[in-house]
């Protein structure tokens, strides 16, 4: 089974992320903010990691680069969400494997997840 | 921009939203802690939205957490059409946050602990926290509430960071926070029998004068306007008076004789009548002495300014010529549901914009007809008539009598002789089986007039007095005039 770290602030956009990932059939693990994100990184082992882009304490970006960072965890794949334009994630961090905008619809998100996986 | 080298309650930085800093004397107070109040849909998260957007574009740093509210991407695709969003602004100058996670897993104090850091860490200079009933639920008992609202502000003084706190709640309720914070502003949407209207109410605001009461305010697509209340914001006229030393021709040779020489410059005048009795004739006659140097302004609510135009052509005045030499404006309000106080803003600005020496109001009904508070017209149109003064503007403003022919003359609103320095009465009056029309001065304060009543006539040259009534004709006021049988008459009202 693929793990799915889902690190994201909106509770309600968090919970209903969550059940989709798993009626698909992944392990979910989530994390309100990037530093529990962060923390999770290590129990979770994730194989993918779906981070949003605003969050508060660490956001996505300082995330997503404390990752790049660490041999541990620099090859897993990183999606990043948020409703902001990615020239504007980009200009922050580049460093995601695949960016998708909100708001969108769950088929494209789990096209995506599936993709970013090779599956 | 305010903020800097701030002292934490005293230094203001402005909403940015119009009306709203007049309101407020200069806007809001840095450090402080607001309750943003209103039922839904009331525009709250507009005006929170706005302020951000204007307090980044500043040079400020803002932070907007939800708790429990909109959802960020819901709300910002909302925003993105409103003139204010700056999508460049976001994430460094103003930053979403959510924040109930942290609400539910650590509770008020991880809450605060986050507010804290985004004041510090961060060095946000404004904060929202968007549903604040979310919080108070989560309390352990009102008691905590009340230590992390009071907590809240501390931190915020401490930081000079200005916080809303933005709730849903009936609208005059007082709830023990209400009492901690240093100002509450309530947003309402009111129903008015098939009409709904929207106000804006400053309930407190510590440290400051504010103006009291409700205040009209929109949604468009450059956010909310406030409407100040006409009023509260010109009880004081914006400038001292100046004394009436000149005259201003009516555009009317007779008019001008019955009235002494003419308006008085810098009063308001009211021209009373029934419908098609030449009212608007006479603003054109009115405005066709403005130049672009003393320009004009007709302010009207019934016909077009196509109508207007043409109206004006067919009586041998020259409206289009004298708006192409920038010497007329027509400013036309379509009748709609207008907020009473945006006509009275509208007018102003348009007065101030062209620099107007001459105001034509077509009429006080279309003021009227915007009221959903009646009681308060004549207040208004006293308030409204003394700023123009001060302006040094000569007003005419008409006001349609609901009677054709009739022995007296019903006035629309009370209290009119407290509106004007001047008042003109034109009237039907039947005569051998005809409506004559005719004119008569009733008031010019400080002046000398002719109170005789005129007969006039409305041609393809406009409208011309052609004299007083002479004395075999009585009865003329009831609106049924007729001929003494002694002695013989010899004609009609013959030329002056």
């Amino acid at each position: 089974m693929r793990t799915v770290l889902l690190v994201e602030d909106e509770f309600g956009i968090a919970d209903v992320l969550a059940r989709v990932l798993e009626d698909e059939g992944y392990r979910v693990v989530t994390a309100g903010n990037g530093r529990r994100g962060l923390e999770r990184l290590a129990e979770s082992k994730p194989d993918l990691v779906v981070l949003d882009f605003m969050m508060p304490v660490t956001d996505g970006a300082a995330m997503g680069r404390a990752m790049r960072a660490d041999p541990a965890y620099a090859g897993i794949p990183i999606i990043m969400m948020s409703a902001v334009s990615e020239a504007t994630v980009r200009a922050r961090f580049d460093g995601y494997t695949a960016f998708i905008r909100k708001p969108f619809l769950v088929p494209r998100f789990l096209d995506l997840i599936a993709r970013t996986l090779g599956q | 921009m305010a903020g800097q080298d701030r002292e934490p309650g005293i230094e203001r930085f402005p909403s940015g939203i119009p009306g709203l800093d007049e309101i407020l004397r200069g806007g809001l107070l840095v450090g402080a802690a607001y309750i943003v109040n209103g039922v839904p849909g009331a525009g709250k998260t507009i005006l929170a939205n706005q302020i951000c957007f204007n307090h980044v574009a500043g040079g400020g740093r803002a932070v907007y957490l939800t708790l429990l509210a909109e959802l960020h991407t819901r709300m910002l695709q909302h925003l993105r059409p409103m003139s204010f969003f700056d999508e460049q602004a976001i994430p460094d100058r103003l930053t979403y946050l959510g924040a109930f996670k942290v609400l539910e897993e650590e509770g008020l104090g991880g809450l605060l602990d986050l507010l804290q850091r985004e004041m510090r860490g961060a060095g946000a200079t404004l904060m929202i926290l968007d549903g604040l009933v979310a919080a108070e639920e989560a309390a352990p008992s009102p008691r905590e509430f009340k230590k992390f609202v009071h907590e809240l502000q501390i931190h915020a003084a401490a930081n000079g960071c200005t916080v809303l706190l933005l709730t849903t709640g009936g609208i005059g309720q007082i709830s023990p926070e209400h009492t901690m914070v240093d100002g509450i502003i309530e947003l309402d949407d009111e129903l008015f029998g098939v009409r709904t209207a929207r106000s804006l109410q400053v309930r407190k605001f510590r440290g400051s004068g504010f103006l009291r009461g409700r205040h009209a305010f929109r949604i468009t697509s450059d956010g909310l306007v406030v409407h100040p209340r006409i009023e509260a914001i010109f009880a004081m006229p914006s400038r001292r008076d100046r004394p009436p030393v000149a005259r201003v021709s009516t555009g009317t040779e007779g008019l001008d004789r019955m009235l002494g020489g003419g308006l008085i410059a810098g009063t308001t005048t009211i021209v009373m009548g029934p419908t098609g009795i030449g009212k608007t004739t006479l603003g054109f006659h009115f405005l066709s002495g403005a130049t672009a140097e003393e320009p004009g302004l007709f302010f009207g609510f019934y016909e077009t300014p196509e109508r207007l135009r043409l109206s004006a052509r067919e009586k041998g005045i020259d409206l289009e010529g004298l708006e192409a030499r920038g010497a007329v404006e027509i400013v036309w309000q379509p009748q709609g549901e207008h907020a009473l106080d945006e006509l009275g803003h509208r007018l102003l600005d348009a007065v101030l914009r062209r620099g107007a020496h001459r105001l034509f109001l077509d009429g006080v009904g279309g003021l009227l007809e915007s009221a959903i508070h009646p009681d308060r017209i004549s207040r208004y149109i006293s308030v409204l008539a003394n700023e123009i003064r001060a302006l040094g503007v000569t007003s005419i403003l008409t006001m349609e009598t609901r009677e054709i022919v009739a022995p007296t003359v019903q006035v629309p609103i009370n209290g009119i002789s407290s509106l004007s320095e001047g008042l003109i009465v034109l009237r039907y009056t039947e005569l051998d089986a005809a409506l004559l029309r005719t004119a008569s001065v009733l008031k010019i304060r400080d002046s000398d007039f002719d109170p005789r009543l005129h007969v006039y006539e409305i041609t393809g040259k406009g409208l011309h007095i052609l004299g007083p009534y002479r004395e075999r004709y009585e009865e003329i006021l009831s609106g049924s005039a007729h001929r003494r049988p002694e002695p013989p008459a010899a004609a009609n009202p013959g030329e002056e």
